[in-house]
């Protein structure tokens, strides 16, 4: 019981640091940008049917 | 007039980051987040995972990845943290907690209404029983007509595809705009419907839905892009439209017989289409919550014209879009939110709360708003003091509508529906004659003790444009401080962010001769920014 408790928190612990880490410094939206033009890459080629 | 002066906080200085420039460089997105205090950063950060939570839940469904990659404006809602970061800059207590309950559970609406396009979409979820009882309305269509239809369900396909995506990144439209000037489509009209258009053009909106309702409002543009929206669903779609007209002269008597008589069409043509019937019970149950809507906006209004304005800027005008125009009452979701703000509110109002250290002008936002840099709203507190009290797309209807079903209150309703669909958000000022555009601007000023009013002044729009010099020589004879701010509405590339903001940073240095309470937010590097 004591030992799934220490485990519990301990991962509650790191979750919160590393979710907090990514949180604080913006890392989650660093990366959106960093992904955005591979996306817009991808769109790009798919074939569309364009018309007026 | 202002008749609080200059207000300062009675509170201690704002725990956490003074500076806000400390939150920008060069990048595409900021720096890092902001230290708000721990109490408050805490909050911010619970409010955060929270927002994963709705992303993740969505993005987990096979038809919402299909959706994902094969729609370019999917793309945009990678910043949808960003955007929360841009409306909470530098709030602290209860107006940071207004905003993440307004704007929180916006992001869970759009998520739904998302997953309801996806899950009808011919190309992703097909579910073709659903997308039968489906109804595609124009985004800037108020949903009235669609109050007394238990099953038939609204989908407003341009909000999150046009609308939202600007508040997430300032280029999301950019693309379509091309689209469609390439195919010669001018480009001085207004881009929020050439956009649009643009859309349908590149066949990058879901197909779905028995049947759609298209609508004149806001204005002629909206008509241009509706016909090139309308040819593409009817020719190779198979999707009948109907054009729902609201007429131009809304606040004239004698128009309301035939605008009464267009919504009774619209909805036999939904039932037709759809299979629905109207159901009266249901009607004035959503007549209910339109009411409470109603209720509610104006208490906040109310305490925005005391010293101590709570629910402000862009979340209130973006919270009251969402409730009042695409919700209409038809949601049960939306009335706990709306008591949750209001109790917030209140709160911060017996608090003295304050979202930068001194208010020195109350502003009245009126024109045309561009989405892309919305969030000026809340810039223009922390760096000049100017608390932005309401804005023209939020003063909507304030009549109560008839909520009791009786054989006399069911004809009044197609009245009350046409009514509501005529008092579209900003067409109700747009159209109907100098009375609503300008006169009642400065009764605004008066009920909510404003001194200044920074007027958007999109260059592509010919509605206002028309009445600038009305504008000019009133406001010169009333005393109050006018702002003409210039922009291009979701076309970043016309008028950039700090070229928009530097229109009101040299009205305040010359004009007021004031200096900022933050300089280091005066002049920002985001126009490369999403």
């Amino acid at each position: 019981m004591r030992k799934a408790l220490g485990i519990t928190l301990g991962a509650a612990a790191v979750f919160f640091a590393v979710t907090f880490t990514i949180y604080f410094f913006n890392l989650d939206s660093k990366l959106g940008a960093m992904a955005y033009p591979f996306l817009e890459k991808h769109y790009d080629e798919m074939p569309r049917k364009s018309y007026l | 007039m202002n008749i609080y002066g200059n207000v300062v906080s009675e509170h201690p200085a704002r725990k956490g980051d003074q500076q806000l420039g400390v939150l920008f460089d060069e990048g595409k997105v900021r720096k890092r987040r902001e230290w708000r205090g721990l109490k408050d950063t805490l909050y911010d950060y619970w409010r955060w995972l929270g927002i994963y939570v709705i992303l993740i839940k969505f993005i987990a469904k096979p038809r919402n990845i299909k959706g994902f990659f094969r729609y370019r404006w999917m793309a945009n809602y990678l910043f949808v943290p960003h955007m929360l970061d841009k409306f909470t800059m530098g709030l602290r207590d209860e107006p940071l907690r207004i905003v993440h309950t307004a704007m929180d559970f916006v992001v869970q609406d759009v998520a739904s209404s998302i997953d309801n396009v996806f899950r009808g979409d011919r190309r992703t979820g097909n579910d073709t029983e659903y997308s039968s009882h489906c109804v595609l309305t124009d985004e800037n269509a108020m949903t009235a007509f669609m109050m007394g239809f238990k099953n038939a369900k609204a989908i407003l396909r341009e909000v999150p595809t046009m609308f939202i995506t600007n508040l997430l990144n300032q280029n999301s439209v950019t693309h379509y705009l091309d689209v469609a000037q390439s195919v010669g489509i001018p480009g001085d009209v207004c881009p929020m419907p050439e956009a649009e258009a643009g859309i349908s053009i590149d066949d990058d909106y879901g197909v779905l839905g028995s049947c759609a309702v298209q609508v004149n409002t806001t204005c002629d543009g909206s008509l241009m892009g509706n016909g090139v929206i309308a040819k593409r669903l009817e020719r190779e779609y198979g999707i009948p439209t109907f054009q729902l007209l609201a007429p131009m002269r809304h606040r004239e008597d004698d128009v309301q017989d035939y605008a009464a008589e267009d919504i009774k069409k619209a909805i036999a043509f939904v039932e037709e289409h759809t299979g629905d019937k109207w159901d009266w019970d249901h009607y004035f149950e959503c007549a209910q919550r339109v009411n409470d809507a109603t209720r509610k906006r104006l208490a906040w209004l109310e305490i925005n014209s005391t010293a101590y304005p709570q629910f402000v800027g862009a979340p209130f005008s973006l919270y009251n879009d969402t409730n009042y125009m695409g919700n209409c009452g038809r949601s049960p979701l939306f009335p706990p939110v709306d008591k949750k703000i209001l109790e917030l509110a209140e709160r911060g109002y017996k608090n003295k709360t304050m979202m930068a250290p001194e208010y020195r002008h109350r502003c009245i936002i009126w024109g045309v708003q561009p989405q892309y840099v919305i969030d000026m709203l809340n810039w223009m507190v922390h760096c000049w003091g100017v608390v932005p009290l309401t804005d023209m797309l939020s003063m909507v209807n304030t009549r109560m509508i008839a909520e009791e079903d009786t054989p006399e209150n069911r004809e009044q309703a197609y009245y009350d529906m046409a009514w509501l669909n005529e008092n579209m958000i900003m067409r109700n000022r747009t159209h109907g004659g100098y009375k609503v555009l300008v006169d009642e601007l400065w009764k605004f000023c008066d009920i909510l003790n404003a001194d200044m009013v920074m007027l958007w002044e999109h260059m592509s729009c010919k509605a206002l444009d028309g009445m600038h010099g009305q504008f000019e020589e009133q406001a010169r004879q009333r005393g109050v401080h006018l702002v003409w701010v210039c922009h291009d509405l979701c076309d970043p590339r016309v008028y950039s962010r700090q070229a928009i903001r530097q229109q009101f940073n040299d009205y305040m240095r010359t004009v007021m001769r004031e200096e900022p309470l933050d300089p280091s937010i005066e002049i920002l590097t985001d126009n490369d920014a999403f």
